[in-house]
């Protein structure tokens, strides 16, 4: 379609007339937008205003060289098409950001619920971040970095001197 | 004067099953309650209840959450009783074999009767097993008297 | 009085008269589903809230991915759900394809699509199945699973596996070609499940009607803020689907409509599954009927995934299975294996934000209608 690449555009101009961000155009329906932390909020109020109501999923992506903690907000616009993806890095030794709950209601809450638990970020204004998956877990956040999982079960799991087992410290 | 042993041939015909499917187990046990592989005609049948049940089958990995349910029937369930294992991952950790959630030695926290591997098995195999179970039945002592000092500690 | 005593009623607290509300836990030996659970705060025969108690599947599928590379993470790919494990395969082949950027062969999509299809049918035969279970209409029952296992013949013809087909989509293409005479079969396969659906269409409509007729209502605008999509969605009214829409393999060549429904309760869904079916054997018709020549995969030869690297990107790709929009965010740095995976299930927003607003206000009776016809599936969920 000749005129694909112009609604793309469109959005992200549409966005960098209001806030500071980095836009970059992958291909047709996929635009990526980075910003920072202190203007995630409106930047999602507004996003939402241009049509993007559906919030596919939340992610978080750990960098323990960098030290930060890069949280990535997956819209989808039933109207445009287009999918927006949000970025934004916040620190790692103290990880706290705002909740988008106010604008994406239950979708959000839920998103926000499981990277809590599985990475340990705060997300100020969410009421409900209680333990989603696991029981009595007392471990460190588990999908973090520096938690090893092979070096965890090898350890508790396997014994080396054993002549069947050792194949698992391979 | 009979044997226990030729008694408790004599009584098990049919086998009443608790199934405790978590996912895995699933998309190869309700097939076999299917007109194809129906298994009623072996005398197979699925219980509501543990306290009805004769066989626990244990489908499926475990995770540390589901193995405490999986204790509390395997309690309820009256003597006497067996456990047959289906799936490689349920036996042993399997694919998951890194995962810090799973199960990776099942004996640890149940005793089990019969392992079935395969991933799925193959409803045969689960037939095959079921099978199995009847000639076992001679080695299961009455009133669970020996199972209950060496597993319940 | 003495009659209580030999009871022990003594021991349990009774409810004074103001008191009437008690908690009730559903599950989590489902006959249906995986192991999830429901705590329902119950007052009578009417559900005052309920509050979902998922993990009980949980593995950690998105970091078990990070230690494997993406021939290993394909075999794995397929227990995301186990349910349809043929378009979880899809999804992360299509994830892997895109970092990379090869160009996968046309006769490669054409069989990707035909699977997946496929695999949606055999999962909407599940979802027969269970939910004629939970309404009791024990013949729809054994007559979807009778059949279903047409399909997993099929399956085992050309893939292998009954139920996992050991990564069958796989990066770059299908792992082998379509064996020697399966047009006959597969057309064998949609008369057959044609002929199940004409058989007892009549007295399951009644059936359906009866009982799922006002169960479960959600309206538009909850469905939009709770995030539900799929099958569930579209018996809201709202007419979206990802295959056209984001339109990905060969969608955006074949012919075929989505069906709607407005009323979103049950019923609907259950009105909509059966379009759905339709419109899965019309997509296979066309597809075995332009079937074209050439090679499975690109690169042929696979390589020993030894030194295989992924190159640097991030992707998020969206496929539409028969649960609702699923996706997978891909994010590598240069090595071996991916640096993050992380998948979106329909089921983790179906199961609990979708589930929690639609139990509120209900009857206990009605608890199981409801739950069976959101189609969910809590290995998805869980991860």
């Amino acid at each position: 379609m000749a005129d694909a690449p112009h609604r793309e555009n469109k959005v992200i101009d549409e966005i960098s007339s209001k806030f500071k961000v980095e836009g970059k155009f992958q291909r047709e329906r996929r635009i990526w937008v980075a910003t920072d932390k202190e203007s995630l909020i409106a930047l999602c109020e507004f996003a939402k205003g241009l049509g993007f109501e559906h919030l596919s999923a939340i992610s978080v992506t750990d960098w323990p060289g960098e030290g930060t903690f890069e949280l990535t907000y997956h819209l989808w616009s039933y109207s445009e098409r287009i999918l927006l993806t949000i970025k934004t890095k916040i620190d790692r030794v103290n990880p706290v950001i705002d909740s988008v709950v106010p604008v994406w209601n239950g979708s959000a809450q839920i998103h926000e619920r499981e990277m809590h638990e599985l990475f340990g970020v705060e997300f100020e204004g969410n009421q409900d971040l209680a333990p989603l998956f696991l029981e009595d877990w007392g471990g460190p956040p588990p999908f973090r970095k520096d938690f090893d999982w092979r070096d965890y079960v090898r350890e508790r799991e396997y014994d080396k001197a054993n002549e069947r087992e050792r194949v698992y410290w391979d | 004067m009979v044997k226990q042993e030729t008694k408790m041939k004599r009584l098990i015909n049919a086998i009443w099953i608790f199934n405790w499917f978590n996912s895995c187990g699933f998309c190869e046990l309700v097939p076999l309650v299917g007109s194809r592989w129906d298994m009623e005609r072996f005398g197979m049948i699925i219980t509501g209840t543990p306290r009805h049940a004769d066989v626990l089958f244990i489908a499926g990995y475990q995770t540390l959450k589901s193995i405490r349910r999986a204790q509390i029937i395997y309690e309820q369930m009256p003597d006497p009783k067996a456990v047959i294992a289906l799936g490689a991952c349920t036996m042993s950790g399997g694919m998951y074999w890194d995962s810090y959630n799973t199960v990776k030695r099942l004996t640890d926290y149940i005793p089990v009767n019969i392992y079935i591997p395969g991933c799925p098995p193959r409803p045969e195999a689960v037939f095959e097993a079921c099978m199995k179970i009847f000639h076992h039945v001679g080695a299961v002592p009455p009133h669970g008297r020996k199972f209950a000092k060496s597993h319940s500690g | 009085m003495s009659e209580k005593e030999s009871i022990g009623t003594e021991q349990i607290e009774p409810l004074t008269e103001e008191e009437t509300e008690y908690d009730f836990y559903f599950g989590p030996a489902h006959s249906g589903s995986g192991n999830f659970g429901v705590k329902l705060r119950v007052d009578g025969e009417r559900v005052v809230s309920a509050r979902a108690d998922p993990g009980y599947l949980h593995r950690g599928f998105e970091k078990l991915m990070e230690y494997r590379v993406p021939m290993q993470n394909a075999v794995l790919s397929d227990r995301l759900c186990i349910l349809e494990a043929l378009n979880w395969n899809l999804v992360h082949a299509e994830a892997v394809d895109e970092l990379t950027g090869v160009e996968v062969p046309k006769r490669a999509r054409y069989i990707r699509v035909l699977m997946a299809e496929l695999s949606r049918l055999q999962s909407h035969l599940i979802w027969y199945g269970v939910i004629s279970l939970a309404l009791g209409f024990d013949t729809g029952f054994k007559m979807a699973f009778g059949y279903r296992d047409y399909v997993l013949d099929i399956f085992e013809f050309i893939t292998g596996g009954r139920v996992y087909p050991a990564g069958y989509i796989c990066p770059g293409g299908v792992r082998r070609d379509l064996p020697e005479g399966y047009q006959e079969k597969i057309m064998n396969l949609l008369g057959q499940t044609q002929e199940m659906m004409e058989k007892i269409k009549d007295f399951s409509n009644i059936v359906f009607a009866r009982r799922a007729k006002g169960v479960g209502v959600l309206k538009m605008e909850d469905a939009l803020r709770l995030g539900a999509t799929g099958p569930v969605l579209r018996a809201c009214g709202m007419k979206t689907d990802v295959r056209k829409d984001d339109a990905y393999e060969i969608y955006d060549e074949l012919d075929f409509d989505i069906p709607t429904e407005k009323e979103g309760d049950a019923y609907a869904r259950c009105l909509i599954r059966d379009k759905e079916m339709e419109q899965s054997i019309r997509i296979v018709r066309q597809i075995l009927d332009r079937m074209p020549e050439g090679k499975v995969r690109e690169p042929e030869k696979i390589t020993p995934p030894k030194r295989v690297k992924i190159p640097e990107g991030e992707v998020y790709v969206r496929n539409e299975i028969a649960r609702g929009e699923a996706a997978i965010y891909m994010r590598s740095v240069g090595e071996g294996e991916p640096y993050r995976v992380k998948v979106r299930g329909p089921d983790f927003l179906h199961m609990i934000p979708v589930l929690e607003h639609l139990l509120q206000g209900s009857q206990i009776a009605d608890v199981p209608a409801i739950y069976w016809s959101l189609n969910i599936c809590p290995a998805d969920m869980d991860r």
